[in-house]
């Protein structure tokens, strides 16, 4: 393959231009976006930029509230923290599931894809309720742990950071998984025997052939995982409980509790840009990798 | 191409007419009334005991929007004078907020038939009682010997069981001023807890979410925690170890209040709803399991299980002016998140 041959696999074909017609097919999606989303986000960082809840003193003090403590620091860095916790967990359990799912016959591919697709048809609160029960000072880990003697008192794993990746990893699961399955799914089968065929070993073939192929479809895993845990405000706030705060548990307090829309502005801004700067770091990441790739 | 397309002037109108109808609000029949309505157990509630009642009655159908009070409140000002739904449902602190935002309509008790069957003063120009709810101490019986007092909740035995929550609901922000009291604060200063609290902090069980707290009582992840009678009742319901303990300086009482909001599209019906919600067949039956809905008609026995004997007693209950914690709340928020936070 060449390097151009493989550029134009990895880029997904050659893009047609649009005629008039199918522009206008475009317009309905591109007006809601608009309406929804443009429109909202910026009355939101019209909001924010108020300095009291009343919305009626153009100013910045919010943003210097909040960019001036330490405390929204330390929330905003544990947000994308939690956020990369889950991306490597779900990494290193859905990478080998994704490879024992390329080299599994269609009987088991079928099994393995429902069993993937699984945590999608429930609802998040039921996915998020079984880990309580999962998870609790008298649930299953704990009295496997108390039945085996490993510990003399029930751990701690409900309301704490590691407790909350591990539900994650699961909950967020189907997102890595799915766009890594379409990847190795489409890669050819001769480039791994032609590597065994020159003599790499199994682990160098899966190291310098497979894992940088299917680095698309890894690289928007990782994002859409990191995007989706962020902002998990369900499970962050039943799992995790009230003592690990972040961004989203600050935007419902302040905009529904407190009622301070200019702060809640603030925050949830804060949150887009963060989740956006950690987008931008696993592109960055992911296409330096590529670069690798076709030199 | 495929033979079955549809004409793009008719899939244009057609969409526009869907969205048209999606956003349109749920009340168009003539004979409905909308109303707000907290998720849960009062969706239930209502849905299985007022809904027929109030059909049978008026022939008017219940539309409800599940929403808590907070939700409904911040809703109502975003919508600025066209709110989605005819009837509030809050409870004291977001009232206020209500009152003080000019979010109700102006509410004439007098249409209400069986006004005169609440206690004095439950149904004013702004809304009408329609529940109460006591809070006190939950926790398990099995487990635990009963608490006596809210100081006991930051000692052995109690401590290391003990599962908490903040300011966000009105039953946390109440129980917590009531802690801070006990401890030498005030209705407004609740700076005793915060004291008290980072000394236990590392030996309590758990900070939860408020709608996460019932399940985690459930799954054994705290044994004691503030809470109210309804909750108590639901969790026994399902076989749960839970009893309900008023502290000695008394459980705390407030009151669920409806109200019409300003702008509401069906103003006669809500006062019939209203009228049916307070009357005595409605809320007997909501007192009944699986709701245990506090009622406000003294028309109604008490259930044995609630810790009063008359709405009457209630009058002996701890109660608080939400005027003044409502400015200092989101300065308690705050400083809750950062004195408890890992």
């Amino acid at each position: 393959m060449t390097p151009a041959a493989a550029r134009a696999g990895c880029s997904g074909g050659t893009r047609l231009p649009l005629r008039p017609a199918e522009w206008q097919l475009v317009l309905p999606l591109a007006l809601a976006f608009v309406a929804f989303f443009a429109g909202p986000l910026l009355i939101l960082a019209v909001v924010s930029a108020f300095d009291n809840e009343q919305i009626t003193t153009v100013g910045f003090a919010m943003w210097t509230k909040f960019l001036g403590d330490p405390f929204y620091w330390k929330v905003i860095g544990d947000t994308v923290k939690l956020g990369f916790l889950t991306v490597g967990a779900t990494l290193l359990v859905g990478y080998p599931l994704a490879l024992v799912y390329i080299a599994s016959g269609p009987w088991m591919q079928r099994v393995l894809i429902f069993v993937v697709i699984l945590p999608l048809l429930t609802s998040v609160v039921v996915r998020t309720f079984a880990w309580i029960v999962i998870l609790g000072r008298e649930g299953v880990i704990n009295h496997v742990v108390l039945w085996l003697g490993f510990a003399p008192a029930p751990l701690r794993l409900l309301q704490t950071e590691l407790g909350l990746v591990i539900a994650l990893t699961q909950i967020e699961m189907p997102l890595m998984l799915l766009p890594l399955l379409s990847v190795l799914g489409r890669i050819d089968p001769n480039l791994r025997d032609a590597s065994a065929a020159l003599g790499a070993s199994k682990w160098r073939t899966l190291f310098q052939v497979t894992l940088p192929l299917s680095l698309p479809g890894l690289i928007a895993g990782c994002i859409l995982v990191f995007a989706s845990s962020t902002t998990a405000f369900i499970s962050q706030s039943i799992i995790g409980g009230n003592r690990l705060v972040y961004l989203p548990l600050l935007i419902w307090q302040q905009s529904l509790v407190v009622y301070n829309w200019p702060l809640a502005s603030v925050a949830a801004l804060t949150l887009l840009l963060s989740v956006s700067a950690g987008i931008v770091a696993l592109t960055l990441f992911g296409r330096r990798g590529m670069r690798h790739l076709h030199v | 191409m495929a033979p079955h397309s549809i004409g793009r002037r008719a899939f244009t109108i057609g969409a526009a007419a869907a969205s048209g109808l999606a956003l349109t609000r749920p009340a168009w029949a003539k004979g409905s009334v909308t109303s707000a309505i907290y998720p849960g157990s009062w969706d239930e509630a209502y849905r299985g005991i007022v809904a027929p009642a109030l059909k049978r009655a008026h022939d008017i159908d219940l539309e409800m929007q599940p929403l808590f009070a907070v939700d409904q409140i911040a809703k109502a000002k975003a919508a600025r004078g066209a709110p989605t739904f005819d009837v509030f449902v809050l409870d004291p602190g977001p009232r206020v907020t209500g009152i003080n935002d000019g979010l109700f309509e102006t509410f004439d008790p007098t249409k209400l038939g069986n006004a005169g069957k609440l206690p004095a003063g439950l149904a004013d120009d702004k809304g009408t009682t329609v529940a109460a709810q006591v809070v006190g101490i939950g926790y398990n019986p099995k487990k635990l010997p009963a608490p006596r007092a809210w100081t006991d909740l930051f000692k052995e035995p109690f401590v290391s069981r003990l599962g908490l929550t903040g300011f966000q609901t009105t039953f946390g922000t109440v129980s917590i001023i009531e802690i801070a009291k006990a401890f030498g604060g005030s209705e407004t200063n609740v700076e005793p807890f915060f004291t008290e609290i980072k000394k236990v902090l590392p030996q309590i069980a758990g900070i939860g979410a408020p709608a996460g707290m019932p399940g985690l009582f459930q799954q054994g992840q705290f044994d004691v925690m503030y809470t109210n009678t309804q909750t108590v009742g639901t969790l026994r319901g399902r076989g749960v170890d839970i009893e309900f303990a008023s502290p000695e300086s008394g459980a705390i009482a407030f009151f669920t209040t409806m109200h019409l909001a300003k702008g509401a599209a069906e103003p006669a019906n809500a006062y019939k709803y209203l009228d049916t919600v307070i009357g005595k067949d409605v809320q007997e039956a909501l007192m009944k399991a699986p709701y245990f809905l506090v009622p406000v008609n003294r028309d109604v026995p008490l259930d044995p299980s609630l810790p009063m004997k008359s709405l009457d007693e209630m009058s002996k209950f701890v109660r608080h002016d939400w005027s003044k914690i409502n400015p200092l709340r989101a300065s308690w928020i705050e400083r809750f998140n950062k004195e408890v936070a890992k």
